[in-house]
């Protein structure tokens, strides 16, 4: 589960997070809609940890993000829009290393490969170098190192930006296999479509304010962007 | 978790081949100065050996004559090289190495082998204690000049802080692949190092250089692990690998290159020493006064060696004279030896900036190339030739002249040429050596300190 409480961020005394109140339940997937500087990658920000709220809370699985740092990180997984991973290993190596660190403990090697392949890469992929992969690929490397980890919170930064149509549905399809599990999934993304087709909430933001929140499926395509494309007038 | 960090680092430094390129140059420059220096000193050692032996036999087997001439023939005794010199061949090229042990004064040592070298060998000796304070830090900047400024510039610094890998432990990981890495090259080098240093040597020397060698590895490990974490530092402040690169070259070249020659050139100044012509011109002029001033008061003459006194008693007068000169000596030796201390500690102390000054005197201290070691020897050279002198004095008294005109008719023979032994000369041993050179540890140990702590304070806490 992720929630905040009243969440205000400042980056040097300008307001990035006003009294923001979230709560993404299990099972969730939540899409956060907004322009550029609305807040959203604060937020995942302030969830990892990397961010200290001025005032407010973020909780990530119940643990407060601030008074556990470390504790808070184990049971969530973050991919940004580009997973960063080491060019020299491959993906089987990468996702050996990050879920080690993530775990303490090593998989077997048969465990790792099941992961990447349950994330939708081939095993001959996997066994090549990082430097040779896509941007959808690299992704689905983020997305076993979540499985490895048995991550109850997935946050995700932009993660279908520049992605082909069959790629992002692809990814949208892992998102919702996650969410069937139990996991918490909050997104970030511009892409009205792809936030109507995942979501189960939609939230918009602007200037660190959360404006409204939409039950993906009690809203149409066309309410969604007319909202969208509202709030973004008023802001301009 | 640090073991992982440390492996998957050790493993890109593999793959992208930089512990094989800068890792293999070393150990190739390693390979040929210890080769060169093993292959210098064999030599040295056999052929000093064999002309000190030399001129001992011509000591001995000298014709009947009389002992003041064979005083002013003297004998000469030749330094060995310490064991340890075919790593750290220390102060070595740049004093001599033949001492004349002669008649009425301490002579410093002659044929100095940096005055026999080419331009080209007088900007720097290839050693292997040279390889690794000079280029050893080089090679941890080559490997870890990117550690945490790659790591920002992927975003995998972001991926690692996002699953809860803590500043400090990347921090230890990085500094353990980078201790590994420089393991992995240089432990097997230190393995060969040690063979050939301990080959042909005998049992004692042998135990004695081997303690040498493990305490000198130890220092040189302090020194490069000081420099690991200088690098970790510098590349977790920096924002790109670019820039933590050229700031590691500035430091390396500022502390290694440039420092040490600069405060060389600092202790000169703040404890001056005399040229050679200085140094004598202000001995000899200290000895002729007390030289009167013994001459007046053993015998009521102030002219030395005149017709005031007779012939029969300048046995009695050599005896005064050396001893009086003794004193003098003694003291001009000691002051002169006292400001090269001083220089020396010195540059000791700015080792806590600039480590390497640490190191290099801890280095041939160990080694047993420095200045102590030179100054050891040329006190038991001067011991050796107080006996030859007080022995001749001696029996000059006792076969004085009492006809009063036969002085220079008496003639030794190898009796008394016997009566001095060989000069065989040993090198302190390592518990000898050792307290002279704690502090330079202690330094060390302390800029280690400083070092892990500023790479602490430096290590990225956020992505």
């Amino acid at each position: 589960m992720l929630e905040t409480h009243d969440l205000c961020v400042e980056y040097d005394g300008a307001v990035a997070l006003q009294s923001l109140n979230i709560r993404v339940d299990p099972g969730e997937i939540y899409c956060l809609l907004g322009a550029n500087g609305a807040g959203k990658t604060t937020l995942i920000n302030a969830f990892l940890g990397f961010v200290e709220p001025a005032t407010g809370s973020v909780h990530v699985n119940g643990l407060d993000v601030s008074r556990y740092p470390l504790e808070s990180k184990q049971g969530a997984a973050y991919i940004p829009e580009q997973v960063m991973l080491y060019s020299v290993l491959s993906g089987i190596e990468n996702l050996d290393y990050f879920a080690a660190l993530a775990t303490g403990r090593r998989l077997p090697k048969a465990r790792l490969m099941a992961l990447l392949v349950q994330a939708g890469l081939s095993e001959e992929a996997a066994s090549r170098r990082i430097s040779t992969y896509s941007k959808g690929m690299r992704q689905k490397v983020g997305i076993a190192i979540a499985l490895a980890k048995g991550a109850k919170a997935l946050l995700l930064d932009e993660p279908t930006s520049g992605l082909d149509p069959s790629a992002a549905n692809e990814f949208s399809l892992l998102l919702r296999q996650a969410a069937s599990r139990g996991v918490a999934i909050l997104t970030t993304t511009h892409d009205l479509f792809h936030a109507k087709q995942t979501g189960t909430r939609i939230g918009i933001m602007r200037k660190g304010h959360l404006l409204v929140e939409f039950d993906s499926v009690a809203v149409s395509h066309e309410e969604l962007e007319a909202a969208y494309l509202e709030h973004m007038r008023v802001m301009q | 978790m640090i073991g992982l960090i440390a492996r998957r680092e050790l493993l890109e430094f593999i793959r992208d081949r930089r512990l094989f390129w800068a890792g293999g140059i070393i150990l190739l420059l390693l390979a040929i100065a210890l080769l060169v220096g093993w292959q210098q000193q064999r030599t040295l050692n056999a052929e000093r050996a064999a002309a000190q032996q030399l001129d001992y036999d011509d000591w001995v087997s000298q014709a009947e004559r009389h002992p003041h001439d064979a005083a002013h023939q003297g004998m000469h005794v030749f330094k060995p090289e310490a064991p340890l010199a075919v790593v750290d061949p220390g102060i070595t090229p740049y004093v001599g190495s033949t001492q004349w042990l002669q008649a009425h004064r301490q002579a410093d040592l002659k044929f100095v082998p940096a005055q026999d070298a080419t331009g080209l060998q007088r900007f720097g000796n290839l050693s292997v204690a040279w390889v690794l304070q000079v280029l050893g830090p080089l090679l941890v900047i080559v490997l870890g000049f990117n550690a945490f400024a790659a790591e920002r510039e992927q975003g995998t610094l972001r991926q690692l802080m996002s699953i809860g890998v803590t500043p400090q432990r990347l921090l230890l990981g990085k500094a353990l692949a980078l201790s590994v890495a420089l393991a992995l090259l240089l432990v097997p080098a230190a393995v060969v190092i040690a063979f050939v240093s301990l080959s042909g040597l005998e049992a004692g020397l042998q135990y004695d250089t081997l303690m040498r060698l493990l305490v000198l590895f130890a220092g040189y490990a302090i020194y490069l692990s000081i420099f690991i974490f200088l690098t970790l530092a510098v590349s977790g402040r920096t924002s790109t690998s670019r820039i933590a690169l050229m700031a590691l070259m500035a430091v390396w070249i500022t502390g290694v290159i440039l420092a040490p020659r600069a405060i060389s050139d600092l202790a000169d100044r703040w404890y001056p020493t005399p040229s050679r012509v200085e140094f004598n011109n202000s001995m000899d002029q200290e000895l002729s006064k007390t030289y009167a001033d013994a001459w007046q008061a053993s015998f009521g003459v102030s002219t030395r060696w005149g017709a005031d006194l007779p012939l029969n008693r300048w046995g009695e007068a050599l005896q005064v004279d050396d001893q009086a000169g003794y004193l003098v000596a003694d003291r001009h030796f000691a002051e002169l030896w006292g400001a090269f201390d001083k220089q020396r500690q010195l540059q000791e102390w700015s080792g806590l900036v600039f480590p390497v000054l640490a190191l290099r005197s801890f280095s041939m201290g160990i080694a047993g190339s420095d200045f102590s070691a030179h100054r050891d020897f040329s006190l038991a050279a001067e011991q050796q030739r107080r006996l030859m002198q007080d022995l001749i004095s001696h029996d000059l008294i006792h076969h004085a002249d009492v006809l009063d005109h036969q002085h220079f008719t008496y003639k030794a023979d190898s009796t008394l040429w016997k009566q001095i032994p060989p000069f065989d000369y040993r090198l302190p041993t390592m518990e000898a050596v050792l307290p002279a050179n704690i502090r330079s540890l202690g330094i060390l140990s302390l800029a280690l300190l400083v070092s892990f702590v500023l790479a602490l304070a430096s290590v990225p806490r956020r992505a």
